[in-house]
């Protein structure tokens, strides 16, 4: 098989320490040779509350529809769902599939001239059918499109609900169009189904994001591609999180695999490379023991595709155990970029001017250092950056809307080690 | 253990053993190789070693093949590579070929703050003692050349492998030694060290290292303060991506009394750095034990119990008795 995985980390531990560190980089050049391993379905969620009829988003909404539609390869199952107060198939038949072909590709772009806008938000419920629908393919590789442009109408809960029941079925892209809807509810949904959140500010810009998400989608080769990691007695994982392209904390998502080894879901796979940052909690050994922290694969199924080593080696030369891993400290250093974001951008609506300056400053201090010039353009939308090198930055007095989203949306989003430096 | 035993790998058939096959230059035995689905010797949970080497269960590694090596070319020389107690590999490697009464030796130290020592000091004892099966003559020059044929091949190793070797490239010291009838020619690059200990009078150390101390003492520095400094034992040369070119120096020796070559890394010599109290031990060694091997394993025991702080490394070529 074409994956490979390598762990970087520093092995050596001084005396006493019993907490391991390492990247792992998983890389595929796609299953067999580019080609699917499984059939793959795609739904599309075009939220059509009343709201929707603002600005032209309607208008907008439909077109980057049909763009995606056009994207569906030939043989690929698909669905289109309006979302109003409750959920409505519009295409095809409700309760059916569509296999993509020239012809009903064109049918789905006749359905998508019919969606109106006019009724409320029930993310939930859209879903919740959506997941029924892609039931009826089990194995396939299952992808789900979600544009809204409001809060969920939805009881408490009820979102919350849906998600536990679906989640690990499919993955699911979020888009929220304008400025009303809620960041940190489509990062619920986009966290769940191991997908991604941003915002299209302007309806115009749906088009582009809708054909850039499907084209990925196309992309993908495998459906449910997992990571196995084997720790020894006595030893825990702390964490396991995705750091590159973007930060997604997996720790809750594992699932037992015999005593002493556990699953995290890792959702479709193409030709692609991401890092993930493995934390193991040991029991310390004496100068000179080493020990295997964890046996890290990934897998799909009963299959092995690749399989690395994260070791620790306890030494009482300083010098090798004060070595910093370049690929531990930049991912460290990006999760605590994407939370001082996040964590400012809360206290700055709390009214808290002092932490968010703190949090703001930290973050324009660790975008500058790790080269990550995206998410320190998006930064100065919201601060005024006086010196990043220090962190030293003034919050700004009016602030858009829509770049203070988009600020919170692009937080995870990381770089490579070395990489725009 | 490698007594004598042919190469599993290729079908060479040698006068002795040695810690490579002379022919295919593969590892002629490992000791991971014996603990796989043994009880591990930390938790002792029964059978659970697995392949890798590593315990499955408290995932300890059981055993690296290189923690302990030993190669017995029976009255003709001995030599034995040790782990230690503080260091959590064995970066020190060593090749023994004997052919006859002929001896190529070689001992080498992986510098341990550079990435992947361990592999520096194999590739390094192996290639020169690749090269050097083939000396007839003027075995100085020989193993002056063939050390800087191994310093290339050491050099290149920073830009393959681990792409962490590119930031701290493989490094390692260098003695190696010809025995041909009674002439010895010798050469080095480090702190890895050749003595010649008569079975009577003064021990010579024939190599110098090349070390920040030796290098301070020539200079003019008080020798007690000189190897008391921190930096003592920081060496000035050595083999590498980062050493520039390689100048071994060599010599020549010939042993005119009864008496052993003795061949060790710093591991040995650290706890023994007066020639004298050196020579003393060897000669106990050798005296107390009932073989050449006997005698190398247990000057590896002795530095263990002075501490083991250093991977320990042995070489002993006898000169000049009945049964050499």
């Amino acid at each position: 098989m074409p994956y490979t995985a390598e762990a970087f980390q520093n092995e050596f531990l001084a005396l006493g320490a019993t907490e391991v560190n390492a990247i792992v980089t998983v890389a595929s050049s796609g299953a067999e040779g580019g080609r699917r391993t499984a059939g793959a379905t795609e739904i599309i969620i075009v939220d059509c509350s009343g709201s929707m009829m603002a600005e032209g988003r309607m208008g907008a909404a439909r077109q980057a529809a049909k763009a995606a539609v056009n994207c569906i390869d030939d043989g690929v199952r698909f669905a289109i769902i309006a979302g109003v107060s409750t959920a409505q198939q519009l295409f095809p038949a409700p309760g059916e599939l569509a296999v993509a072909t020239p012809e009903t590709r064109a049918q789905a772009v006749t359905a998508i001239d019919r969606l109106q806008a006019n009724g409320g938000t029930a993310i939930g419920a859209w879903l919740k059918l959506a997941g029924q629908l892609f039931a009826q393919r089990p194995g396939d590789i299952a992808h789900a499109i979600l544009l809204t442009d409001g809060e969920n109408g939805e009881y408490q809960g009820y979102l919350e609900s849906v998600l536990q029941g679906i989640a690990g079925s499919f993955t699911c892209d979020c888009r929220g169009v304008g400025t009303n809807w809620t960041v940190s509810e489509l990062r619920k949904v986009a966290t769940a189904m191991l997908g991604t959140v941003d915002i299209v500010a302007r309806p115009q810009g749906l088009t582009a994001a809708f054909e850039q998400m499907m084209t990925a989608a196309m992309g993908k080769t495998s459906a449910d591609v997992q990571l196995k990691v084997w720790t020894p007695v006595n030893s825990t994982v702390r964490f396991v999180k995705q750091v590159e392209p973007q930060v997604a904390d997996l720790t809750g998502k594992r699932v037992a695999d015999g005593p002493r080894a556990g699953r995290y879901p890792l959702g479709s796979w193409g030709s692609e490379s991401r890092d993930y940052h493995v934390c193991i909690d040991v029991t310390a050994g004496a100068a000179g023991d080493e020990m295997l922290a964890a046996r890290v694969s990934v897998v799909e199924g009963d299959e092995v595709h690749a399989q690395t080593l994260v070791r620790a080696v306890w030494t009482e030369d300083s010098a090798l155990s004060t070595r910093i891993n370049r690929q531990v400290a930049h991912y460290t250093g990006q999760a605590e970029l994407a939370d001082a974001i996040q964590e400012g951008i809360e206290a700055r609506k709390a009214g808290d001017d002092r932490t968010a300056t703190l949090k703001f400053g930290r973050a324009a201090q660790l975008a500058h250092e790790s080269g990550n010039k995206a998410t320190e353009e998006l930064l100065a939308t919201v601060v005024d950056i006086e010196d990043a090198a220090t962190g030293t930055v003034r919050l700004r007095r009016k602030v858009d809307a829509a770049d203070e989203m988009a600020l919170d949306t692009r937080s995870t989003k990381t770089v490579r080690v070395g990489r725009a430096q | 253990m490698i007594t004598q035993e042919d190469c599993a790998s290729c079908t060479d058939e040698r006068d002795a053993g040695a810690a490579f096959c002379e022919n295919c230059g593969k590892a002629l035995a490992t000791g991971a190789g014996l603990a796989i689905g043994k009880d591990c010797p930390s938790c002792g949970a029964a059978g659970v070693v697995g392949d890798d080497g590593y315990c499955g269960n408290c995932g300890m590694l059981a055993a690296r093949p290189r923690d302990h090596v030993e190669a017995d070319a029976g009255p003709v020389a001995a030599a034995v590579t040790d782990r230690g107690l503080r260091h959590h590999r064995n970066e020190d490697a060593l090749w023994l070929a004997t052919r006859g009464a002929d001896v190529d030796v070689v001992v080498c130290d992986g510098v341990s703050a550079s990435f992947d020592p361990d592999i520096a000091s194999e590739t390094a004892a192996e290639a020169t003692g690749k090269v050097l099966a083939l000396a007839a003559a003027e075995l100085a020059e020989s193993i002056g050349a063939a050390i800087v044929a191994s310093a290339s091949a050491v050099a290149v190793l920073a830009t393959t492998g681990d792409p962490r070797r590119a930031a701290s490239n493989p490094a390692c010291t260098i003695v190696a030694a010809c025995v041909r009838g009674t002439e010895i020619g010798y050469g080095w690059v480090g702190d890895s060290r050749a003595y010649w200990v008569p079975a009577d009078g003064t021990a010579v150390q024939l190599t110098e290292d090349d070390s920040w101390a030796i290098h301070a003492i020539s200079l003019g520095v008080d020798p007690q303060a000189a190897w008391n400094d921190p930096k003592a034992h920081a060496i000035t040369a050595w083999m590498g991506a980062d050493a520039g070119p390689v100048a071994p120096r060599t010599g020549t020796f010939f042993a005119e009394t009864p008496g052993h070559l003795v061949l060790c890394s710093d591991g040995l010599w650290n706890y023994l750095t007066e020639p004298a109290a050196f020579a003393g031990t060897v000669r106990a060694a050798v005296r107390d034990t009932d073989d050449l091997l006997g005698a190398a394993r247990s000057l590896v025991d002795f530095a263990n119990a002075a501490g083991g702080s250093d991977n320990i490394t042995v070489a002993l070529v006898p000169l000049n008795t009945p049964d050499s």
